[in-house]
């Protein structure tokens, strides 16, 4: 494994170089585009850890990326002089507490009634942001609330107005967090969350506390959707009901599914593809979404693995440890 | 608003009349998950298919009878080709992809109509023996409403029918408990799902049809009679239909009355029943297995 050791550290090395000169080199539209599959492919691996992971299949994701986009905008909005970090970390928190308590109902359930209780209480959080007009602007939304002037970093000010400056800001959080997710997947918690994937009942026989698990995957998913959502919430400077609605849940499933749902980076693969499929699309036909949801029946009656799964498993053994 | 005994009267009518439609819708998504235990999110992308091409039908031959008797059948037989096609090839790959390929067909069909009929509501008329009002003792109601309760008192009284006095009935109910010993005992198993989720389906499109002048054929109706359909399950319990009978008309008379004492809780109504419901009785009213 030494070799494939250094081949990844080379390859990380020369990712994240071209992470760091792609503004420089892009035009606006495309470094507005590479900040859109940052913050969706966050919010994708999110959904993979229910699904890949765990084997929950949820309807209802966006329930929390909605909740953490729209407490980071309210919280902006209404406390003037709040620090933008705290205002996301709100959002963040708010992803994972809504994640508790809706996760508690649903992870005593298997199957088809827990994919079905998700998508009742993602329908649920939508009405309430739909008629909530006072707090959530209803389907007007609520926009300008990203401060104007610099934002104080600590060791340096960072104007966010600047698309590129947002793409760092986004960037530099999401591969954060992807970096902690992946070691925290390869800890015995990860071990444990895949053990009662494959075998419930044996799992519980072992030992471990399934529920407990199950909604400890489930809150941790719903915390990164909610930081996902907040990172949303910061490149749009607008959030409306189309963020916490069934379109985004059903947007983050084909996204997962599209990269791959078998490993850590399909998701990221599929987030990617998503974006550039639909800009593409959508300048083709204004009936993409069939198209969409065309290439959607067609993965899951025939590539179950994704377009990850078309790469040659060498060159996926190179990323991919431990899954 | 005041709030008089005929006003309440026909508060009551309007929970009963969704209600039953709602059951309508409700039934064949039991009958099928009770059966094939798939909960099948397709069903009202069909539900929204049957009021479209009920509607057309009413456009080209003018005959509201012909849409009722015709649209069901070309949604069950649409039904019969996703089970077939879609449904049967997943099946061995296990639970999550029977309901991942529901969902993308109540997605692409969901498209299909945007496309075909446009991304607005069209509006239907009720028929002319159907139209006007029954005015009797200071009430005002709607011939149509009646006539919706009529159709869904119809269907249940015909689906009792079936499950409890018929060979067929007693075979889907024996599938339901256990498929393989019934197939043992030289019953075709999946011929009996392919007829079960194509009159299921067909049911499905029965409702859109009835439904359309009623509470308009627009493009988002799939997704609302999807959520209402979905909490009826939970609440009613899984597969039972009686539960989801009494969980219809529970939910259409909360609504009902409801919005009219406290309107700003309006479309949160059958959430917060699901919520007690799970709280108190997570099995379900009448449901039994977890």
């Amino acid at each position: 494994m030494s070799r494939f050791t250094l081949l990844r550290t080379v390859l990380l090395g020369v990712g994240a170089a071209l992470l760091i000169v792609a503004p420089s080199v892009l035009s606006v539209v495309k470094t507005r585009m590479l900040t859109e599959i940052a913050y969706f492919a966050l919010f994708a691996v999110s959904y993979n850890f229910l699904f890949g992971w765990a084997g929950l299949l949820s309807f209802g994701h966006a329930a929390y990326f909605g909740l953490g986009a729209y407490v980071t905008a309210i919280s902006l909005k209404h406390m003037p002089g709040l620090h933008l970090l705290v205002g996301m970390g709100l959002g963040a928190l708010a992803g994972a507490v809504g994640g508790a308590i809706i996760g508690f109902f649903c992870v005593r359930r298997k199957g088809s009634y827990f994919a079905l209780l998700t998508l009742a209480f993602n329908q649920f959080l939508w009405a309430i942001a739909w008629k909530w007009r006072e707090v959530t602007g209803g389907d007007d939304g609520i926009g300008r609330f990203v401060p104007r002037r610099p934002v104080d970093l600590g060791l340096f000010y960072l104007d966010l107005t600047r698309i590129p400056n947002k793409y760092y800001f986004t960037m530099a959080v999401v591969v954060i967090f992807l970096a902690m997710g992946w070691y925290l997947l390869q800890t015995p918690f990860g071990n444990t969350i895949q053990a009662v994937k494959v075998n419930e009942e044996r799992a519980a026989f072992l030992g471990y506390n399934v529920n407990r698990s199950k909604l400890l995957i489930f809150t941790l998913a719903a915390f990164y959707a909610g930081i996902a959502g907040s990172l949303f919430a910061l490149f749009q400077d607008f959030v409306a009901t189309s963020a916490i609605g069934l379109g985004m849940s059903t947007e983050v499933l084909f996204m997962a599914f599209l990269g791959g749902t078998g490993s850590y980076f399909g998701p990221i693969l599929g987030a990617a593809i998503f974006v550039y499929f639909t800009d593409w699309v959508s300048s083709i036909t204004e009936h993409w979404e069939f198209f969409l949801g065309v290439l959607f029946i067609v993965l899951v009656l025939y590539f179950h693995r994704g377009f990850i799964g078309l790469i040659p498993s060498k060159v996926r053994g190179v990323f991919a440890a431990g899954k | 608003m005041e709030v008089t005994l005929s006003s309440m009267v026909v508060q009551g009518l309007h929970g009963l009349v969704y209600g039953m439609l709602l059951f309508l819708v409700a039934s064949g998504l039991t009958l099928v998950f009770g059966m094939m235990d798939v909960l099948n999110i397709a069903h009202a992308a069909f539900y929204m298919l049957g009021a479209y091409i009920g509607s057309t039908i009413l456009v080209v031959t003018g005959s509201f009878w012909l849409a009722l008797v015709l649209a069901p059948v070309a949604v069950g037989l649409l039904g019969a080709l996703v089970e077939r096609f879609f449904l049967r090839k997943v099946h061995v790959h296990g639970h999550a992809f029977e309901l991942l390929i529901t969902f993308g067909v109540f997605f692409v069909v969901g498209e299909v109509v945007k496309w075909i009929w446009g991304n607005f509501p069209r509006p239907v008329d009720p028929p002319r023996v159907l139209s006007g009002s029954i005015h009797w003792m200071g009430i005002t109601y709607p011939v149509y409403r009646f006539f919706i309760l009529g159709v869904s008192m119809v269907v249940l009284m015909v689906l009792a029918y079936v499950f409890l006095r018929t060979r067929v009935g007693i075979a889907i109910r024996a599938a339901v408990s256990d498929a393989s010993m019934v197939s043992a005992l030289g019953i075709n198993v999946p011929k009996l799902f392919l007829g079960v989720f194509s009159g299921g389906t067909a049911l499905a499109g029965l409702a859109g049809v009835v439904a359309g002048p009623f509470l308009g054929t627009y493009p988002g109706m799939g997704l609302d009679m999807m959520v209402d359909t979905f909490v009826v399950v939970v609440v009613g319990g899984f597969g039972s239909l009686l539960g989801a009978f009494v969980a219809s008309l529970m939910i259409g008379e909360l609504q009902s009355f409801g919005v009219l004492f406290i309107p700003r809780l309006a479309l949160v109504f059958q959430f917060l029943l699901m919520a007690v419901v799970l709280i108190t009785r997570p099995t379900g009213l009448f449901g039994e297995k977890v």
